[in-house]
């Protein structure tokens, strides 16, 4: 397992060298079990940095941000940032870059191996410990999860509360760093695709009425937008606000703007609006699974962008964020792609 | 008395090739069932998700997307890129449940005018017994 002095150390040199502007890492909040993404600019700050199994963020997210923030300084400081990543982080990063979104030198990457291990499900381990106060996470030995909560230690496997996309994970080491901390490790807890399977084996009306109970539920809110990493085009296209208005532009010409995707959150829009997102994320999507943490009415959005992850990889040969130099799925392709189903 | 149910299809060809393999059965008098809009769009390539997608919001009962065979494309590739999206489109709207049967590509070349009457008629006799489409219409 890494240790977490190994990254503070790691940390600290990159540091005094001067070589990052700051680094992204994670820390623990105040008398709470999980951690909050940790901004280090000094080097006292260092000792604030943690490793845990709830270090479920992806961090990646915050390089648009610094992306923006530095297009609009007139002299920015252009010195890389430093990022803790995990496997599936190290992905996006990989998709950002083939998508020259953010440049190489931008980003100081600090890979960190899951190993045989990975991120809790905090749904799973409300679950389990709905009564308790839980302090803290550790890892554990023999890939257990040592949790202490008001009463003591509990040791716990951990298969029981992972979330879901680390049992399925077969990317647990980072593909793209500057440092890799922790050791190279084969693992496959359960098959890549398995949790779909349930999903795709119903009926059509079964399927409907999954989706449609649970796509009805959304509220518009836009979260699994802002936190989704590969989310950054200026404007949204279900926003429609990109009609250019000039003094002559009429009412008519406004109110018959094109709007894929109207505001209301009803059936028929909230559709709209999730399948687009899981067809713009085709080939894209590296299944951090953020999208579902965030959701606050737990839609398991997961599965949308999953079915396209699985579509990409059995029909194309396809793995999104493996090789930055790659052309991406949808601007790609062979002359033997499937086309069965064409007439 | 009660209605038969008539299917509405939105067709989209390409200008290039399905859209004149149209015109063709039209100028050569063939029959073929009136439930089809075809909108020509510049090629197949060019037909975002969103046309799909706002097509059944919009009332459509079936979509079909028709374009150039392989190497045949004006642009060269379009065709190439079309088949992978809606490849990813058709697995996706399966997999959220709307019937595999409402969704449809072919290939229709200008010289296939037979072929264009043949799939129109395949298209309606299939969307007839699954009845009108409400799952995606708007319901604003």
């Amino acid at each position: 397992m890494v240790k977490l002095d190994d990254i503070k150390k790691e940390c600290k040199s990159i540091m005094e060298e001067g070589k990052v502007k700051y680094i992204i890492g994670y820390r623990k909040k105040n008398n709470f079990y999980m951690s909050v993404p940790a901004f280090i600019e000094k080097i006292e700050e260092i000792d604030q940095l943690i490793w845990a199994p709830s270090c479920v963020y992806n961090l990646v997210r915050f390089l648009r941000d610094e992306k923006i923030r530095k297009e609009r300084q007139k002299t920015p400081d252009t010195r890389p940032i430093g990022v803790v990543v995990k496997g599936c982080d190290s992905r996006a990063i990989n998709v950002l870059l083939q998508e020259r979104f953010i440049k190489r030198e931008d980003v100081y990457i600090i890979g960190v191996a899951c190993e045989k291990s990975g991120v809790i499900d905090e749904k799973k381990l409300g679950k389990k410990f709905s009564e308790k106060n839980i302090e803290q996470i550790e890892f554990g030995k023999d890939n257990n999860f040592i949790i202490t909560t008001e009463k003591g230690k509990t040791t716990i496997s951990a298969e029981e509360i992972l979330a879901e996309r680390c049992i399925e994970c077969n990317n647990n080491t980072p593909v793209i760093y500057d440092v890799l901390l922790g050791e190279k490790v084969e693992r496959s807890l359960s098959e890549h695709f398995k949790s779909l399977e349930k999903l795709e084996s119903i009926s059509t009306e079964e399927k409907w009425n999954f989706w449609k109970k649970e796509l009805d539920k959304c509220i518009r809110c836009y979260a699994c937008r802002s936190v989704c990493p590969m989310c950054y085009c200026d404007e949204c296209i279900a926003d429609s606000i990109s009609l250019a208005v000039k003094p002559d532009t009429t009412a008519e010409e406004k109110a018959q703007k094109i709007r894929w995707v109207e505001k209301s959150p009803v059936s028929s829009e909230n559709f709209s609006y999730h399948l687009i997102r899981a067809l713009h994320l085709a080939g894209r999507c590296i299944d951090c699974g953020e999208c579902e943490r965030v959701c606050p009415v737990d839609i398991p959005l997961r599965y949308l962008n999953k079915k396209m992850e699985k579509e990409a990889s059995e029909q194309f040969g396809y793995t999104a964020g493996l090789d930055p130099e790659k052309p991406a799925l949808v601007s790609d392709f062979k002359d033997d792609d499937p086309q069965d189903f064409i007439i | 008395m009660e209605e038969k149910f008539e299917p509405k299809i939105v067709a989209f060809l390409c200008k290039w090739c399905s859209s004149a393999g149209s015109d063709l059965a039209g100028v050569s008098r063939m029959k073929y069932p009136p439930n089809v809009v075809p909108i020509t769009v510049m090629c197949s390539g060019s037909i975002s998700p969103n046309y799909i997608l706002s097509a059944f919001k919009d009332g459509a009962d079936g979509v079909l997307v028709s374009g150039c065979h392989p190497g045949d494309c004006h642009y060269i590739k379009g065709n190439y890129y079309a088949r992978r999206r809606i490849a990813l489109v058709k697995e996706l709207l399966e997999f959220i449940g709307i019937e595999s049967e409402r969704f449809q590509m072919s290939w229709v070349s200008a010289a296939e005018g037979a072929k264009y009457t043949e799939i129109i008629k395949d298209f309606v006799k299939e969307l007839e017994p699954l009845g009108p489409q409400n799952k995606l219409r708007s319901n604003l």
